[in-house]
Parts: C-alpha cells; sequence; structure tokens
C-alpha cells in the first residue's frame, strides 16, 4: 500500500475548520504527533455523510500524541499519550 | 481553539461533572429505537455517517432531548429528505399507532372486596397481598415515531419486523458474551492471546465469532506499565456485536469531554486508582476502529476452565474503566 506517511513518521494535524460532517475532533486539530499505524483505506466519512455515491478513498492512520503537548497544564504523567485516527487528508508533515 | 469545535456533539476536551458510574438498564422503547437504528445502518440502507451528520446538525435540539431519540429524530429527518416517506404518510401512520394504545381505563375492584375460594371455602384478602402487574411510566412520544419508520420500512420491503426483533435479542443476550468468551479463550490460551493482540479481528473470526461489521478491531492488553482505556469524544463508537450496548456513562457527556483530558480523575471516579509512575494511553474511537482492552488475568484462577474464566469477566474491564482484583 503506498501511503503519504510511515510509522513514526512526524505529523501535525491541519488546523482548519470544517462544515458538515468530520471526524476530526476540534481538540487535536493543530497538534503534533506521530504515527502509531496505518489502519487501510476506508471511504471518506464527509463524503458518505452527504450521500456522495462514489466517495473517495482515503488512508487512515492511528496517531499518538503526548498529552502534555495536547492539553494546556495537563497533570498526568509526562509519557501518558491519547491516540485517535485521522484521515490523510487532515495530516500535514511537521 | 472554541471557534474550530464542529457542533454539539464534539465534547473532546470540556470541562464538565463527575460521571454516573452505574449503567442504567434500558427501556424497552430504547431497545427498539436501538435495534431499528442497527438494522437500517447494517443493511446500509442509510449510513452511519448519515445518521451522525443529521444527529450533528440537530443544533440546540441535541441538548435538548436524550440519546435514543436524537437518534430517532436524524433517521426521521433523513427519510424525509431522502423521500423515503412524506410527512403526511408518517403523521398518518404515527397517530395510528398511538390509537392501538389508547385502551380504555377499566375500574379495579377494591382489592378489600375480593373473594375467592381456597380448598372449597371462601376466603378474603388484604390490601397487603396484591401487587400491581404493571407500574412505571409509559412509552415516551419518540416510541410511537420509531414504530411508525418501522412499519413504513417493513411495508416498503426494506427491513422485517424480524429482523428487529433478532437485533433486539442479539443485545440482550449474544453481543454481550462475546467479548466474555473471547478474554476467557486469551485468559486460557496464550497462542489464541499473542493472535489477538496481533489482529483480533481475524483471531476472533477464527473462533467462528462473525462480527458482522466494516470496522477493525483492536486489542490493546492491560500491563504493569501501561493503562489503556477508550472513549468516543464525537458519537459513542464501540464493538457492539463484540460487547453489547455502550453502558449509560459510555455515551455520557461527562465521561466523553473528561477522559482524554483527565484520564487519572475519570478512572478515580470508578474506584481505578492509576499512579502517576504508570503511563495512561487514552484511545478515542473516532473512526473506523474498534477498540478491545484486554484485562490482565485475575491471581488465583490456575486450573479454571475457559467458561468458568468467563464468569470472571466484567464488562468495564474491556473498556478500560476497571481492573481485575
Amino acid at each position: 500500500m503506498d501511503t503519504k506517511f510511515k510509522i513514526n513518521d512526524e505529523i501535525i494535524v491541519d488546523m482548519r475548520s470544517s462544515t458538515g460532517h468530520c471526524r476530526t475532533p476540534a481538540y487535536i486539530r493543530g497538534k503534533k504527533g506521530v504515527v502509531e499505524r496505518i489502519c487501510g483505506q476506508y471511504p471518506n466519512p464527509e463524503e458518505i455523510a452527504l450521500c456522495k455515491s462514489n466517495p473517495e478513498i482515503i488512508t487512515l492512520y492511528r496517531c499518538r500524541f503526548k498529552q502534555v503537548d495536547v492539553w494546556d497544564n495537563y497533570s498526568g504523567k509526562v509519557s501518558d499519550t491519547i491516540e485517535l485516527e485521522i484521515y490523510e487528508h487532515w495530516l500535514k508533515n511537521a | 481553539m472554541t471557534n474550530l469545535k464542529m457542533g454539539p456533539h464534539d465534547v473532546g476536551g470540556e470541562k464538565s461533572i463527575p460521571i454516573d458510574v452505574n449503567d442504567k438498564d434500558m427501556t424497552h422503547w430504547e431497545k427498539f429505537a436501538n435495534a431499528l437504528r442497527i438494522v437500517v445502518s447494517s443493511k446500509r440502507i442509510i449510513t452511519l455517517d448519515e445518521l451522525r451528520y443529521h444527529t450533528e446538525a440537530l443544533g440546540d435540539k441535541y441538548f435538548e432531548i436524550g440519546y435514543f431519540e436524537r437518534n430517532c429524530l436524524s433517521l426521521h429527518n433523513i427519510c424525509i429528505q431522502k423521500g423515503i416517506y412524506s410527512l403526511d404518510d408518517f403523521i398518518k401512520i404515527r397517530s395510528r399507532k398511538i390509537s392501538e394504545f389508547n385502551v380504555p381505563i377499566i375500574e379495579l375492584p377494591d382489592v378489600k372486596d375480593i373473594e375467592h375460594l381456597h380448598n372449597g371455602k371462601p376466603h378474603k384478602h388484604s390490601e397487603k397481598d396484591f401487587q400491581e402487574d404493571e407500574s412505571g411510566d409509559g412509552p415516551p412520544d419518540y416510541y410511537f415515531d420509531t414504530l411508525a419508520i418501522a412499519e413504513i420500512f417493513v411495508s416498503k420491503g426494506l427491513i422485517t419486523n424480524d429482523d428487529i426483533t433478532l437485533k433486539i435479542e442479539q443485545f440482550d443476550n449474544v453481543f454481550p458474551n462475546r467479548g466474555k468468551a473471547v478474554v476467557a479463550k486469551a485468559w486460557h490460551n496464550d497462542s489464541f492471546k499473542k493472535e489477538l493482540i496481533h489482529d483480533a479481528k481475524a483471531a476472533i473470526s477464527d473462533i467462528g465469532i462473525e462480527l458482522e461489521t466494516f470496522a477493525d478491531i483492536i486489542c490493546m492488553p492491560q500491563t504493569d506499565e501501561v493503562h489503556h482505556i477508550v472513549v468516543c469524544t464525537l458519537c459513542s463508537c464501540y464493538p457492539r456485536t463484540l460487547l453489547g450496548m455502550p453502558p449509560s456513562w459510555y455515551k455520557s457527556r461527562s465521561y466523553r469531554s473528561r477522559v482524554v483530558h483527565e484520564p487519572r480523575e475519570v478512572l478515580a471516579e470508578f474506584g481505578t486508582i492509576v499512579p502517576i509512575n504508570k503511563e495512561i494511553k487514552v484511545h478515542d474511537s473516532n473512526a473506523d476502529m474498534r477498540y478491545l482492552i484486554l484485562p490482565p488475568r485475575p491471581s488465583n484462577t490456575e486450573g479454571l476452565s475457559e467458561i468458568e474464566l468467563s464468569k470472571l469477566v466484567a464488562r468495564d474491564y474491556l473498556v478500560g474503566v476497571r481492573l481485575p482484583k
């Protein structure tokens, strides 16, 4: 599978706003992390939600973020992480 | 950051109230609404993303009504928008459904006056001998919506009544036991455990459990060094065909908003104390993966069979909010 990012690549989630249905939560936009694994290719949920007949197929990545990089004043352990799934069109090279 | 929020559903990171950690049993109308939604989406009549989109588009209404009513309203809005039925037809069928519930109230005899025969002799009862057969509230308004929607779908041949009945039964009796069986097998059989962690969907399929889901399953084992916990901040993504219905707290705004930014505090509310020197990994189940947390095998269980072990598996372990003792 030819993917734009590979495991352990440093990425930033795009800081743009969105309209309609989207699976990229606001809290993770603009945050820097690494690719944890490549999940495979899935139809773009933003297009399925609008009933597009041939939604674009996009690579989905699981990305890992340090909690201290996501939240101001995170009070837990420095190595605590949060992992979530981000579609390729929301990721940029860090 | 605030201006990036997508809508009322995008709650990750909000400050919120303590979590009610006790699961609430589902009423029949909640089970019916849930089964209807799952049947409709698993038959691809309406996709999950369409349903989510219309739920998110409810605006202020999102806050005013409960989870199952929201699901029902978004399903109805899509049906109207797609022309699956007309509003006139819906109202007509809904009115008929309501009328079927309009049974006359019968005056019951005074219990003190009830006399019957015991061993051939007249016998009187006192009030304390009687228990009302039925109690509780009647169905909420949205139940008539779901009944009407289901009838229309059945009349168009899109689904059958059996589809819904079967789904309710599976959620009650089949799905909740699958995850427990899988975990018991992993506790019992080390090579299955390795396979489960390596590729959970394949391992589960290999033991004959058909999950009927498009999503992939990822299994994370709890260890002495790392504690895993799962949430869906955007809605209520959960491996339903593996674990059954998500508990009410999993769907709650307080759990969804807080776990991502204060996992230790949230875990403490479930009675799970994770020391500061142990790492916590939060998994936001926000897209196409679903998660199974593999708890450690409880101590002093050597020699137990898989069946015996499965009785020690609690649902809360598999989401990561509690650990076996």
